[in-house]
């Protein structure tokens, strides 16, 4: 499922980064990659932010909803 | 010489090294991308070393603008070494980066930095043995106590001296198989260059990489079915490929001499952000926040200084001393004329409007530098995004509001071209402090001081981006959607003193510095023009050159109900500083000094101007194209005559259009009768409507957010 159905305070980790372009890269540098834990910090409807790798991350919801868990 | 480029991801504290170590004080500020532009200084202590702070980056993939000057200046200018700060209490994501340096085959040090907030996390590192696997020497340090720093230094020289080279990492057999057959493929093309990283680049299918070795089609082909082959193999693109290998490599690394505190608890941060970014309590805590800005610069504290400088100041003192003295000498009348009348006047409103703009920078420096900035432009996304704007493209209008050119320049972090060109046209959009001084005249000289002018200055602002969001990102320029939002949102930290202060002092000083050249020569030359004939004899303002050129352009502004030749003066004084308006207005009626609200005239622009010709007078010189310093950062960001002169034509287009529509529908409602006039401003209304509800454009747009990467900085 999604990271967007994620609930604050719950950790999961990435299983899949979807879609094919430069912005997977880019969360991919960014941490998000297949494995990584991440905790959601705290969400403003589908925009999130989420804790990996030690830092704190904002998505908006085009970029949270490609990050599968 | 030597030349020591320091690198690292945004925020890891490269900036407040860069300043530890050379003793300069560059601004250092809490969110992502402050420096924009790579900084060169000398070392404390020995001049011969030259020390070159770059953007903070994530990776050397060209991505954002900044990326692109780090990675060229890396591989292509060649320092002669590189200290890599890492982020001691971020040390997974920070080493990502590093794994990507290890590859520029140049000798580089590691600065293990914030190791003091990783201590306080009880984030324990084995400094000893990260060096010994990443090849490098690694020390400990502290920037902003300014511990370990020299220590860093003194070893990356040395293992510059001794030439030994960072070894890049290794990765899985399999992809080290295809690494090797891409370059034995193209290590003729490479040449003495750097194979290996070549060979990566190759493997990612970078654009750039493969312009420089400009390899035949038939080594391209090879290549490619290589890379197809592998990535069938490995289900995934190789992209990804490297980048998982990379950070298994930094995994390795993190779980041999890392050892974190399994227990944390919510941090102080993720506390606040759960307020601040809520969904209820964000946008009242924002607006809060915001009043409280401008309650403080605009209404209360800084309008005391500023008055006190403008009545007390310029306002007695300096007119009185200066008088005297130059009577004491016997001055000549012209000169003594040109000094009172002209620069004392002139660049008096200017000077006394500096304190109001000092606590505007004090406060919009506190919001940077404490973490909340990067907040806002998460908050500030959802509903940006419905304008064809992305959350980022509020930070530079923001800062903005105090001087547009940092505003513009700010505007670097923002990923995609079409974004950030539509912020750089827009940013100036919103009132610039220099522009406070334009509308406390109108508002005081024409509607008896009404705050509801200066709120619907920021009103018209605001409306004028968002106009400009809908109807350019609609047109062919600027199609597609705005770039999804992705950024990381810095811890929060209560702000030094200094920090805070040499960061306002940045800008104030920007602004005294004009006030001292650029208005000061634009004072002179409008004292000249307005004080002289044609044939150079000193005359009536009305019968002056200026005049002349006043009433040769005061047509064109007719239709906008300000057709009256002073006026069309000052908004052309106005291109080279805003500030120029009020103070051109202060010497066309023959003023000696002028506060910075134009008190002194304002029964002449009461008997000159309608509320209406004013009010139109005031938002034309609001939107239209910014001052000449604004249109040179346009010109930086842009990197293009061609956009700049776009974004001029469209902020006075837009400017023009909207200063019309108000005079003539003003004109119309108030009992002035349906004339030509008011018959274009409906064809302008018309033409703004279908532009805001026509159907986008379409076209072609797959084949630019295919294009995935866009290499055109630098």
């Amino acid at each position: 499922m999604p990271l967007t159905l994620m609930r604050v305070g719950d950790t999961a980790c990435v299983t899949r980064v979807t879609g094919k372009d430069h912005v997977r890269s880019r969360l991919a540098e960014l941490g998000f990659t297949p494995g990584s834990e991440m905790k959601m910090v705290a969400k403003r409807g589908d925009d999130v932010i989420v804790s990996i790798k030690e830092s704190r991350i904002a998505l908006n919801r085009d970029m949270a909803s490609r990050i599968m868990i | 010489m030597t030349t020591i480029a320091l690198a690292g991801n945004p925020n890891s504290g490269k900036t407040t090294m860069f300043n530890d170590i050379t003793g300069s004080s560059q601004y250092v500020g809490n969110w992502p991308g402050v420096t924009v532009e790579k900084k060169e200084g000398r070392l404390k202590g020995n001049k011969d070393i030259v020390i070159q702070d770059l953007p903070g980056i994530y990776s050397l993939s060209p991505y954002s603008p900044e990326e692109a000057v780090a990675r060229n200046y890396l591989f292509n200018e060649r320092p002669d070494l590189v200290i890599d700060i890492v982020d001691a209490s971020n040390i997974e994501r920070n080493l990502y980066l590093t794994s990507q340096l290890l590859e520029a085959d140049l000798p580089m040090a590691v600065a293990l930095n914030m190791i003091d907030a990783a201590k306080k996390r009880n984030i324990k590192i084995d400094a000893n043995r990260l060096g010994e696997l990443l090849g490098c020497p690694v020390i400990e340090t502290s920037a902003i106590k300014s511990q370990g720093t020299r220590e860093a230094v003194a070893r990356a020289i040395e293992l510059a001296s001794s030439g030994d080279r960072a070894k890049p990492p290794v990765f899985s057999d399999g992809l080290e198989r295809v690494l090797r057959e891409i370059s034995d493929l193209i290590r003729d093309a490479v040449g003495d260059g750097n194979l290996r990283w070549y060979a990566i680049q190759v493997f990612e299918r970078d654009a750039e990489a493969a312009k420089t070795l400009k390899l035949s089609a038939d080594i391209a082909g090879e290549i490619e079915k290589r890379i197809a082959a592998f990535e069938a193999e490995a289900d995934d693109d190789s992209e990804s490929i490297v980048t998982n290998e990379r950070y298994l490599f930094v995994e390795k690394l993190v779980s041999e001499t890392v050892v974190f505190d399994t227990n944390e608890k919510l941090t102080p941060s993720d506390k606040i952000d759960r307020i601040v970014t809520n969904r209820i309590l964000a946008l009242p805590i924002f607006l809060a926040v915001m009043f409280l800005v401008y309650f403080l610069s605009i209404s209360t504290v800084g309008t005391l200084l500023t008055d006190w400088v403008n009545d007390v100041l310029f306002g007695e003192w300096v007119p009185g001393v200066v008088k005297s003295a130059l009577v004491a000498i016997g001055c000549a009348d012209w000169l003594q004329r040109l000094i009172l009348d002209g620069i004392v006047a002139g660049v008096g409103a200017v000077l006394g409007f500096v304190p109001q703009m000092m606590v505007l920078f004090l406060c919009l420096a506190f919001l940077e530098d404490c973490g909340y900035m990067a907040r806002i432009a998460f908050i500030m996304d959802r509903i940006f995004r419905r304008f064809g704007l992305s959350g980022k493209s509020f930070i530079p209008i923001l800062i903005g509001t105090g001087c547009g050119v940092p505003g513009i320049m700010a505007s670097r972090t923002i990923e995609s071209d079409a974004d950030r060109r539509m912020t750089v046209i827009t940013t100036t959009f919103i009132p610039c402090g220099a522009k406070l001084p334009i509308i406390a005249l109108i508002s005081g000289a024409l509607f008896s001081n009404s705050a509801l002018i200066g709120y619907s200055a920021y009103v018209a602002g605001i409306a004028a981006i968002i106009v400009s969001g809908i109807v350019l990102k609609k047109t062919k320029l600027f199609a597609g959607e705005a770039s999804p939002f992705v950024m990381e949102l810095p811890a929060y930290h209560l702000p030094t003193v200094k920090g805070v202060l040499v960061h306002m002092w940045d800008r104030a000083k920007a602004f005294i510095k004009k006030a001292g050249t650029i208005i000061l020569l634009a004072t002179i030359g409008v004292w000249f023009l307005s004080s002289f004939d044609w044939h150079l004899r000193m005359t009536a303002t009305e019968d002056s050159i200026l005049a002349d050129i006043g009433r040769a352009i005061a047509p064109v502004f007719s239709p906008l109900g300000w057709g009256e030749w002073k006026a069309a003066v000052a908004a052309i004084t106005g291109l080279i500083a805003k500030e120029n308006v009020v103070g051109t207005f202060g010497i066309l009626y023959g003023y000696e000094e002028v506060a910075e609200t134009g008190v002194e005239y304002w029964g002449q622009l009461q008997a000159a101007f309608t509320k209406l010709a004013g009010y139109s007078l005031l938002i034309f010189n609001l939107l239209c194209a910014p001052c000449f310093a604004a249109i040179g950062a346009v010109r930086r960001e842009m990197m293009s005559a061609k956009w700049t002169w776009f974004a001029i034509g469209y902020q006075t287009a837009l400017a023009y259009a909207a200063s019309l529509m108000i005079y003539q529908f003003g004109s119309l409602f108030s009992g002035g009768g349906f004339t030509a006039g008011t018959a274009v401003a409906c064809v302008l209304l018309a033409l703004l409507l279908f532009l805001l509800f026509k159907r986008p454009y379409r076209a072609k747009i797959e084949a630019r957010a295919g294009d995935p990467r866009r290499i055109d900085a630098v």
